[in-house]
């Protein structure tokens, strides 16, 4: 519990949060993308040009405050702006799905190849999001926390080495995979960056090494260092996203020093409080294909529950929500943190 | 037991439960050594030498059906329970898939010419709008490591090629794979579909992916869900089984 703290907006909430501060109430946060097509019709922004376009971005991406009540605005929806920039060959989808990278048609095949093109920034697909993040920082600044995105060097070797290959490159020749991952960082910071010196209060860092993949010990070995660079490199609060089961790898991540990790609904909210120590915050952890989108508001309800009374610092879904969600559903979420603080009381 | 081959016995150790260790114990249980070193190096990923082990295996007289069975399904069979128990992961598996591919690569023209029966013919595809395979893939190399014919419609596929493809290939199975949590309602729509041309009860389905569940499978009207590949190869087992115990009834 925390000691007795005045009312704050969204912003100082969710920084206080990060920084490990008292907070009136924990926040509700957007590591990745809440947008649905009901959100998109709303404000006339719909996929995939809202990935493509700063202003519609921004009008998109402000609704997680405007109509869901959350306390942060995360104008990256996907995780393929860097990679169309790159050259990635890409499938822009429909309003109801995501963009995504063919990664069956690599562009590199070794780190040798990993280049930033000229203009790199100015691409329409990273520019959209920098553009966005100016915007939503002129008119919600002060009050909400702006959450940038930059993808991590991880996932952003499956796409430019396709999965498969990148893969098998680990065990083939993990020295040359440890070349590729550093050259790519340097996408991972300067995008980082150039969303900082938008405005962005928050980055969060996607870096797709799962355990529906690959073992702790492979984050351990190739990323845990890796995640440190980029803490001490970026200056804002950085929040490490990794799907799927991650409590074997949290004690690892927890030594980053980025100030929070979101987290999975795969994993047990309590198991992950004991794994990071006290060393992390979390993020997380409502599940995404099987209660926000198939269930209803009871059961959101009792997961944000579980994952107050298991101590995780900040609530979110566990992961970009499947676009057909129900409001209802995701408006659940900031109303149940009150409720849980009604009933248990926060001080 | 004889493991003849140290380094076989030394995976065998990590086979802990009593009914497995019987059942690939009996599996390994007096096969020649050149098979159990054949199992080992698809084990550990060396394709070079499975690729010379089934060679020379042939060469040496050795059937197709002895090499797949006492050599390339007996190394898949620890790999399989390795993944399953998260002692390994996806590189290991795929280094082993690349390896059992190399073996493959020499058998699989003897055994197809031979005319044997399979174990079921399953269609194996990635949802729509969804562009993900890895799962997809390692399903498909062990469903045919475990002797089904697998037609692989590949990603993105609409409910409509999933129902092109089981009417083409007279199929008892379809596995559904889907990464994407905004892809994963096409599962419910593909088993609909299959609902609405009334050829459900022609076809069992399955569906797997990180994100899907049982709770998932089941909301969707899935008849089974795949944890992993392993799991995958089970479930078609069963289903193949199921079909045919219904169409004989």
């Amino acid at each position: 519990m925390s000691p007795v703290v005045e009312k704050m907006t969204s912003k100082e909430r969710v920084m206080a949060a990060l920084a490990d501060q008292p907070v009136d109430r924990p926040p509700v946060c957007t590591p990745t993308n809440v947008a649905t097509v009901e959100l998109m019709d709303l404000v006339d922004a719909p996929f995939p040009d809202a990935n493509r376009d700063g202003e519609m971005n921004a009008r998109l991406a402000s609704t997680a405050y405007t109509e869901l009540g959350f306390d942060t605005i995360a104008p990256y929806f996907s995780i393929i702006q860097e990679s169309s920039a790159l050259g990635c060959d890409m499938q822009w989808e429909q309003k109801d799905n995501w963009p995504t990278v063919r990664m069956s048609n690599p562009i590199w095949k070794n780190s040798s190849d990993v280049k930033v093109p000229e203009g790199f920034l100015e691409h329409q697909d990273t520019k959209a999001i920098t553009d966005s993040i100016r915007i939503l920082k002129q008119e919600f600044g002060d009050e909400v926390a702006i959450v940038g995105k930059t993808m991590g060097p991880w996932t952003l070797a499956y796409h430019v080495f396709g999965v498969e290959p990148f893969l098998l490159g680990t065990v083939d020749d993990p020295a040359e995979t440890m070349k590729s991952l550093e050259a790519l960082k340097e996408i991972t910071i300067l995008y980082g960056q150039a969303q900082i010196d938008a405005g962005a209060d928050v980055l969060t860092v996607p870096d797709h090494a799962t355990g529906d993949l690959v073992s702790g010990e492979y984050y351990r070995r190739f990323l845990m260092e890796m995640h440190q660079e980029l803490e001490e490199e970026l200056s804002v609060p950085l929040m490490l996203h990794i799907c799927g089961a991650t409590v074997d790898r949290m004690p690892y991540i927890a030594q980053t020093g980025m100030a929070a990790f979101h987290f999975d609904s795969k994993n047990d909210p309590v198991e992950a409080i004991e794994a990071v120590d006290g060393k992390i915050r979390l993020v997380g952890n409502i599940n995404n294909p099987t209660t926000l989108y198939a269930r209803g508001p009871e059961d959101v309800r009792t997961e944000v529950y579980a994952a107050l009374d298991a101590g995780v610092q900040l609530i979110a879904p566990e992961c970009a929500i499947p676009l057909k969600t129900k409001l209802e559903n995701l408006v659940e979420i900031p109303a149940a943190i009150e409720d849980w603080i009604a009933e248990r009381g926060w001080d | 037991m004889s493991i003849t081959h140290e380094g076989l016995a030394q995976e065998f150790e990590y086979v802990t439960s009593p009914g497995e260790r019987k059942h690939i114990s009996e599996n390994i249980d007096g096969t020649a050594p050149i098979m159990q070193e054949m199992a080992y190096e698809l084990i550990v990923g060396n394709n070079v030498d499975v690729d010379r082990l089934t060679s020379e295996a042939l060469a040496e007289g050795f059937t197709a059906n002895q090499v797949l069975d006492d050599g390339l399904l007996n190394g898949m069979a620890i790999v399989g329970v390795k993944f399953r128990d998260n002692l390994i992961f996806v590189p290991e598996v795929l280094v082993a898939a690349r390896a059992m591919k190399a073996g493959m690569a020499h058998i699989e023209p003897i055994l197809s010419a031979s005319g044997a029966e399979p174990a079921g013919t399953v269609i194996m595809g990635t949802v729509k709008g969804d562009l993900h395979d890895i799962g997809k893939n390692l399903c498909i190399m062990m469903l045919r490591g475990a002797g089904f014919t697998v037609h692989d419609i590949g990603v993105d596929s609409s409910p409509e090629d999933f129902i092109d493809a089981v009417e083409e290939h007279e199929a008892e199975v379809i596995g559904m794979s889907a990464l994407l949590t905004t892809t994963m309602p096409n599962m419910g729509r593909t088993i609909a579909t299959f609902e609405d041309m009334g050829l459900r009860d022609e076809v069992r389905i399955m569906v797997g992916g990180a994100p899907v569940t049982q709770d998932f499978a089941d909301e969707m009207g899935a008849d089974a869900y795949g944890e992993n590949a392993v799991d995958a190869v089970d479930k078609a087992s069963e289903l193949v089984q199921l079909l045919a115990e219904l169409k004989s009834s």
